[in-house]
Order: C-alpha cells, then sequence, then structure tokens
C-alpha cells in the first residue's frame, strides 16, 4: 500500500468513525440526507413559564416534559411519528394473560457520570415516583398504568416496595399489572416512568436536579438553569447515541409574552417560538417557511352541570342538543380562532392513535340543518321567543376564551334567542367554581396523557374524577370498562362517542392544533407526532 | 437620633408582624389552593402533596410554624409551585437581578429627573423650560408596558443592536432596555416635583437675600437651593427605591430578566403561599427600612427637623 492510499484509508476510517458525517468547506453534512449542517447547532426556543419541575418523579407540565426528555431517556421513546422506537429498552415481551411485561434493556445506556443505566434504576424511579414521601403530583399516572399494588402505595397502605416493578437483573426489567392494558408500552415514554439516580439523589437530596448535582441518562445533560430566564442542556459524551445526536445545545429562553417572543424570533433570537392568538394568517402570509401547525392531542369543549345546582332547564336533554347543534365551529376555527384547529363533534381528538371519528348525526348535517334542529329542539322543550332560555357560562379569564365565548353566545342568541350571561373568573377562582359544580355551562380543555382514545373518554365515566359535568350513564360505564381489556376497543369507543353525542354532558367544540413558528433551518420537527412529543437529538440546523 | 433608629426599628418587628399575619389570613381566604389544576388531583395524592407541605395542620400551626420557621432559621419554606427550589433559592437567585436593573434604573431616575428639573425651573418659560416639561410628560404618560414593547421593536428588530431580552449574567446590553423602561416614568416625575420645588425655593427670602449680596446663580443654587429643594424629592425617592428594587412584573415579563416581579405576580396566581409570603416579607422589611433611611436623610439634611 502507498503512503497516498494509506492516507486514503485513513481518511476514510475517520470519516466512517466520524458517523458517517463528510466535512466540505469547513461543514459537515447530515449523515441521511446529505445536507450541510450549519457550524452553531444550537437549538433556542421560547417557553412560557418556568417548569414546576424537572425532576422526571415529580415533574407535570408539558414543557417539562420537552426538557426532561432531552436530559433522562425511558423504557421506550417515539419517533417523529409517535410511533414507539427502542430508548433503553431494547424489546420486551408480554405474558399471554397480557399481565407482565419484561423488558429487555441495551447494556450500553449510560449515566451521564459513566455508570450503567440499569433495571434497577427503573426500579427505584418508578418506587419513589409512588411513594408518598415524595408527595408527587404525577403519581397517579402510575396508578394509570395499573401496575401491581400502585394505589396502595400512593394512599400510604402498603410500603413502595410492593409495587410491581422487579429488576430481575441489570439489564432485565419485569412489571406486573392488574390488567391487560393494550397501550401500557406507550406509557412508558411519559417522564414519570423514567429512570432516576439513585446514588445522586442520596448524595444532593432536593438539590439533585441543580445544575453541577444533577446526572441523567439523556442525550443532553443540564449545564445551566435560572429559573424564569433559561434552561441550557448541552451534549451527554456518554449517551449511547451521542455519535448520531447532531444539536450539541439547546437553550429554553422563558419569555412569558408571546408577542416579545415573536419579536425575537424575527430577530434570529429563538428558533421556535408559539403563534399569537389570532395572528396565524398574517404570519402564514408573511412567513410560509417558518410557520407550521399540527394537531395538538387536546381537546377544546363546554361542560354542562347536570346536578341539581344547575339551571333546571339544562337538566333536559333537548336543550343540551340545542345548545350544542346551534355552536357553528368552523366560524369558531376558521374566523375566531384562524390558527389551524379542527372543528369537534366528538370529545376524542380525531387524530388519536387508533381513533376512527364515529359518524354522529351532529356531524353529518350541515350548518343549516343543525340550525333548524336545534329550533325544533328547544321549541319541543318549551323555549322560543316569548319564553327565552337564559343561562349563565363562566370561562377562566383568557383573550381566546373570551372570543370563543362571546361568538357562541351570539350564535345562541341569534338561533335560539338564549341569552347567555358571561362571566370570566381568575383561574383558581375558576377551577373551584367549576370542581364545585357552582357553574351552569364552563369552559373546559383536556390533554391526552398517552395517544389512546381512553385518555378522553375515561372522563365521562361516571367515577372519574374529571367529570366536572357529573354525567352518569350506566351504558358508558360498562362501554369503557370493556374497552380497557379489549384487542380492539374501537367499537366501545364508537358506541360511547355517539351515547354522549346525544346526551350532550359536553359540547365539543374544536380540537387544538399546535401553531408554531419554526425557523426554516430546524429539520427533523416530528410534525407527525400527534403529542407532540420532540427530542433535541433527533433535530439539526442546516447551513442557511 | 439613635434613640430615634432604636425605635423605629423596634416599631418595625411588630409591624412586619401584622403584616405577615394579615398577608396569611387574606392568601388563604382567596379561592382555590396551589394544588388546584385543570386536572384536579386524585384525593390521595393530593393528601400526600398537602401532608409534606404541612397544608394538613391547622390554619393557627401554620402561621406559627412558619413564623418561627423564619425567626429561628430564616427558612421561608419550599414553594409549592416550583418544586425544586425553596423560597429562599427564588429569592437568592431572583433578587439580584431585581437589584441590579433597579439601581441602575434609580441612578439614571435620580440623576436625569433632578438634572431637568433643575434646568427647568432655573430657566422658567423658555425654551429649556418647555423642553424638560415636554419630556417629563411624554415619559409619564408612557407607561412601562408600551415603553417596553416599543424599546424592543426599535432596538432588537429594526436596528438590532440589543438582545430582546434575557439577563445573561447581568451584561450591560441586557440592562439597557429595563433600565429606560423602568426609570422613565420616576424620572419624568421626579422631573416635576423638582421643578416646582426649586420654583418654590426660588421665591423665598433667603434666596433673595444670596442673589442681594451679590453671589453667582450657580452659587445661589448649588449652596443655597438644591438641599430644600431635594426635600420633597426625597420623600418621593424613598418609596420609589423600594418600588425599583423590589421588581416591576412588567419588566420582567417584557425582559425576561429572572427577577422577582414575576415570581410575585405568578406566585399570587397560583396560590403559591410560602413565595406569596416570602416576598412579601422581603418588601415589607425594605419599606420599612427605606422610610428610615430617608427620615434620617431629612435630618441631616433639614437642621430644623429633629427627632
Amino acid at each position: 500500500m502507498t503512503l497516498k492510499s494509506k492516507l486514503m484509508a485513513t481518511g476514510a476510517a475517520f470519516l466512517i468513525a466520524t458517523g458517517g458525517m463528510v466535512y466540505a468547506d469547513g461543514h459537515a453534512t447530515h449523515p441521511e440526507t446529505g445536507e450541510t449542517l450549519a457550524s452553531d447547532q444550537t437549538f433556542t426556543y421560547r417557553d412560557l413559564d418556568e417548569s414546576p419541575s424537572i425532576d422526571p418523579g415529580v415533574a407535570e407540565d408539558s414543557a417539562g416534559g420537552d426538557i426532561i426528555r432531552d436530559l433522562f431517556e425511558g423504557l421506550y421513546n417515539q419517533d417523529a411519528s409517535g410511533a414507539l422506537i427502542p430508548g433503553v429498552a431494547l424489546s420486551h415481551e408480554v405474558s399471554e394473560d397480557g399481565l407482565i411485561y419484561t423488558f429487555t434493556l441495551r447494556d450500553n445506556a449510560k449515566w451521564s457520570n459513566g455508570e450503567p443505566v440499569t433495571a434497577a434504576d427503573f426500579e427505584f424511579g418508578w418506587k419513589r415516583a409512588a411513594s408518598p414521601e415524595l408527595a408527587s403530583p404525577y403519581s397517579w399516572y402510575i396508578e394509570l398504568t395499573t401496575v401491581e399494588n400502585a394505589a396502595a402505595v400512593i394512599a400510604g397502605e402498603m410500603d413502595p416496595s410492593e409495587l410491581g416493578i422487579t429488576a430481575i437483573n441489570d439489564t432485565t426489567l419485569e412489571i406486573r399489572l392488574t390488567q391487560p392494558l393494550p397501550y401500557f408500552p406507550d406509557m412508558t415514554t411519559h417522564y414519570t416512568l423514567f429512570p432516576v439516580p439513585e446514588a445522586t439523589i442520596a448524595e444532593f437530596g432536593d438539590d439533585w436536579v441543580k445544575p453541577g448535582n444533577m446526572v441523567s441518562n439523556g442525550a443532553y445533560v443540564l449545564t445551566e438553569h435560572v429559573p424564569q430566564e433559561r434552561l441550557v442542556r448541552e451534549r451527554n459524551e456518554m449517551y449511547w447515541d451521542n455519535e448520531n445526536t447532531i444539536i450539541d445545545k439547546t437553550v429554553s429562553l422563558i419569555i412569558p409574552d408571546e408577542n416579545v417572543a415573536l419579536t425575537r424570533f424575527l430577530a434570529g433570537e429563538l428558533n421556535r417560538t408559539d403563534v399569537p392568538a389570532g395572528q396565524f394568517p398574517r404570519l402564514a402570509e408573511q412567513y410560509p417557511d417558518d410557520i407550521m401547525s399540527v394537531p395538538n392531542a387536546c381537546s377544546y369543549y363546554y361542560t354542562i352541570n347536570l346536578t341539581d345546582t344547575t339551571n333546571p332547564a339544562l337538566l333536559d336533554g333537548n336543550v343540551r342538543q340545542a345548545l350544542s347543534l346551534a355552536v357553528n365551529r368552523d366560524v369558531i376555527v376558521e374566523n375566531v380562532l384562524a390558527g389551524g384547529q379542527w372543528p369537534a363533534y366528538t370529545f376524542t381528538h380525531w387524530a388519536t392513535a387508533g381513533f376512527e371519528t364515529p359518524e354522529t348525526p351532529i356531524a353529518a348535517m350541515d350548518q343549516a340543518e343543525r340550525d333548524a334542529k336545534a329550533k325544533e329542539l328547544m321549541a319541543e322543550a318549551g323555549y322560543g321567543p316569548d319564553n327565552p332560555l337564559s343561562v349563565n357560562l363562566i370561562f377562566n379569564t383568557s383573550e381566546s376564551h373570551r372570543s370563543v365565548a362571546i361568538a357562541i353566545s351570539q350564535m345562541w342568541k341569534q338561533t335560539l334567542g338564549v341569552e347567555t350571561e358571561l362571566a370570566n373568573q381568575e383561574w383558581q377562582t375558576f377551577l373551584e367554581t367549576r370542581g364545585n359544580q357552582d357553574y351552569e355551562i364552563a369552559r373546559a380543555g383536556w390533554c391526552a396523557d398517552y395517544n389512546e382514545a381512553s385518555t378522553f373518554l375515561d372522563l365521562m365515566d361516571t367515577n372519574s374524577g374529571y367529570n366536572d359535568a357529573q354525567y352518569s350513564n350506566a351504558e358508558v360505564d360498562a362501554l369503557l370498562a370493556a374497552a380497557k381489556t379489549s384487542d380492539n376497543p374501537q367499537a366501545a369507543y364508537t358506541q360511547v362517542e355517539q351515547i354522549i353525542s346525544q346526551d350532550v354532558p359536553i359540547i365539543p367544540i374544536y380540537h387544538y392544533a399546535a401553531a408554531k413558528m419554526l425557523d426554516d433551518a430546524v429539520e427533523g420537527w416530528p410534525y407527525e407526532n400527534f403529542q407532540q412529543k420532540w427530542y433535541s437529538k433527533d433535530l439539526y440546523i442546516v447551513a442557511e | 437620633m439613635f434613640s430615634f433608629v432604636v425605635r423605629r426599628l423596634a416599631v418595625a418587628i411588630p409591624t412586619l408582624l401584622v403584616l405577615v399575619i394579615i398577608s396569611f389570613i387574606l392568601m388563604y381566604s382567596a379561592p382555590g389552593g396551589p394544588f388546584n389544576s385543570e386536572r384536579p388531583l386524585p384525593p390521595e395524592v393530593l393528601a400526600n402533596i398537602q401532608a409534606k407541605y404541612g397544608l394538613d395542620q391547622p390554619f393557627w400551626r401554620q402561621i406559627v410554624n412558619y413564623v418561627w420557621g423564619v425567626v429561628s432559621s430564616f427558612d421561608f419554606g419550599p414553594s409549592f409551585q416550583y418544586k425544586d427550589r425553596s423560597v429562599n433559592d427564588i429569592i437568592a437567585q431572583g433578587f439580584p437581578v431585581t437589584l441590579t436593573y433597579g439601581f441602575w434604573s434609580f441612578v439614571v431616575a435620580v440623576s436625569v429627573g433632578v438634572s431637568l428639573g433643575v434646568a427647568a425651573a432655573i430657566r422658567q418659560n423658555s425654551w429649556l423650560d418647555y423642553l424638560a416639561v415636554g419630556i417629563s410628560v411624554g415619559a409619564q404618560v408612557l407607561p412601562n408596558f408600551v415603553m417596553a414593547p416599543i424599546l424592543v421593536l426599535t432596538f432588537t428588530l429594526w436596528l438590532g443592536w440589543l438582545p430582546g431580552g434575557g439577563w445573561n449574567g447581568g451584561q450591560w446590553q441586557n440592562l439597557v432596555m429595563p433600565v429606560i423602561a423602568l426609570s422613565t416614568s420616576y424620572m419624568a416625575s421626579i422631573a416635576r416635583i423638582t421643578r416646582s420645588s426649586m420654583l418654590e425655593v426660588l421665591n423665598t427670602n433667603f434666596i433673595r437675600t444670596a442673589k442681594a449680596k451679590g453671589l453667582p446663580m450657580r452659587r445661589v443654587i448649588w449652596r443655597h437651593a438644591m438641599k430644600p429643594t431635594i426635600l420633597p424629592v426625597l420623600s418621593y425617592l424613598g418609596p420609589a427605591f423600594v418600588g425599583m428594587i423590589t421588581g416591576s412584573v412588567v419588566i420582567d415579563v417584557f425582559f425576561s430578566t429572572g427577577g422577582i416581579g414575576q415570581f410575585f405576580v405568578n406566585s399570587a396566581f397560583n396560590r403559591d403561599y410560602s413565595v406569596i409570603m416570602g416576598i412579601t416579607i422581603l418588601v415589607g422589611a425594605l419599606t420599612i427600612l427605606f422610610n428610615l433611611v430617608v427620615d434620617i436623610l431629612y435630618a441631616w439634611i433639614d437642621p430644623k427637623i429633629r427627632y
């Protein structure tokens, strides 16, 4: 081999070793797409507020989840379409009765201090998150997985060591459920079920989440955290897939005002920010390459109080149906919100995995037919021009909730002659009023905890703690219970949606969209991911 | 003087205690609680959290425990909302930020405000007077929540000179816009008070005597007119200084400084009881302290005042 060919061979080996990235004009290129990468791989985005916690066991909000998914890695991750891909776990097996899950973990997963990530770290993380001592506001999520003894551990009736999770050896984790749950593996992408470093927590106590103390197993490590200002995470050299990670640094900046955030985005300080209410059409026209609107796993609806503290007229099913029919959802999403939202005739978001939006009479009609039907039902209920109905509608203080409420009250007035008294309340006061059924009609919103229809429809269960309408229908309860153990629950979900469309304990109004400004140099964004679970390690910035 | 200071400090303690008790009662009588959310917590989870933070105790015991924690170990408790931090952490991180931009705003407001006021008074009814009055009226009617976005649009988006927000360890580039936005309305008030006070002083007998002695105008102003002019300004500056250094939610929201103003307002919305109490006590203590400082300065400037 000549010197020249030796050099060429060495160069080729180097290129392979650097993950296939080739260098041209000082810039790397993407190993798969061949796009030229920007020299500065820093992704900066806006958050509305400081997250309550970045401790996986204690965290409770989705913005905190974005941070935690960079810092920690659970059993499985989600890919750009929301499908499961290996995280720390490579695969799993399920027992025949569907109750025992055995996960096989990779042996090259490491904490940022170089220690291996083992099944025991998951066992510790789950037991810690369920323990009354930690008092995690998300401990109920563990109960939702139906893992053995979760309820008793959370209630303090059993020791956390009794929780149905056992590390068989370093790379084998066994989880025992009390009922078969087909979507259980999907639930493991949620941060409450992530591993945490026991030795670090023992050493620093509550301060373990601070930069310098925190040891994590995700693609990034925490390097700076100034509450209410910024949080910086940088590449974790110990991460098993660090070689294929392109973004070097992710910075989240707390910018409470969305218009200021937009200005800073336009000035080039941010790669991603939210679209301020009502500005989607203008921005879409001016910055077509930088705007996106994708389904977001939440539904917006009005809940109707069905207890004896309500307006007696609302106990009449015809009145509730008429109110629902008279809401012109197209006007709400196209003219009032104009942010790419979808009109809702079902409670479950249309984009939920495995969910087929069922046929309902209300969805099949056009608005003129709905209005005619609404008038008919209202007349049957004994209300009309001579005897107009008056209702009370409360919402929490927000410009967008106000706009929707005003529009709907006008629709009710014009179509049905209903007089609506609107009242906005400060957030905490509103929650208390609604939770105590001290209302007639109230705004509500619900976001999916996992990508399956039961995350929405379980609210319609008589015993759900979130059933603010206090709706109770034995048939719905039975269908929801059956869906839990069914391999194909769609039929049950279809029936539940049809029943609630008839009973109208809630009026679905629209399905959310996530409207964002995203720098067109940022690639790899998981547009198709319904829960908008994104990982910095999957993004990259191309040279402009 | 010494006994006056001791007396005032002695009164400060019961004052703070009353402040704590009233704030505690008001806070608890507001509807809702720190752990309410769109998604109500299951009762057993809520019970665990309430036990962890001592909210399952009777009301009187919570007040006693709180006051005891503050007095015995200067511990303001954990934040109920920001669960990774204690109130001491929040104040230790946010207060220096607020203090920094508040202090510089104070310096700007006083130096520009007093200069404008004095210049306007000694050249009364001249173009300088009209200009100074124009600037101060303009600054007064332009609230900081209008000023802040105008500054961001101008210096960040159009000129690209300054970052649109953030603190970045207190770099001067990050300080400029918060200081301008916070100081302008204070500056305007100081200019107006200084101007009217100076005009009043310039018409007094002792100034006429000084002029009659043939003293140059500069000497008359600096030697004789300045001290009495500053007295009414001083009574304004005490509370203004506390206002500036204890944070402005507008500044914190627009410029994302990480100061305590934002924490204070969020804590009220979130019913984060311990943070509300911690910052209330901080602001209360500073108000008492700076009112005392103003009283001492009064006696120093005006020999007629004796305590």
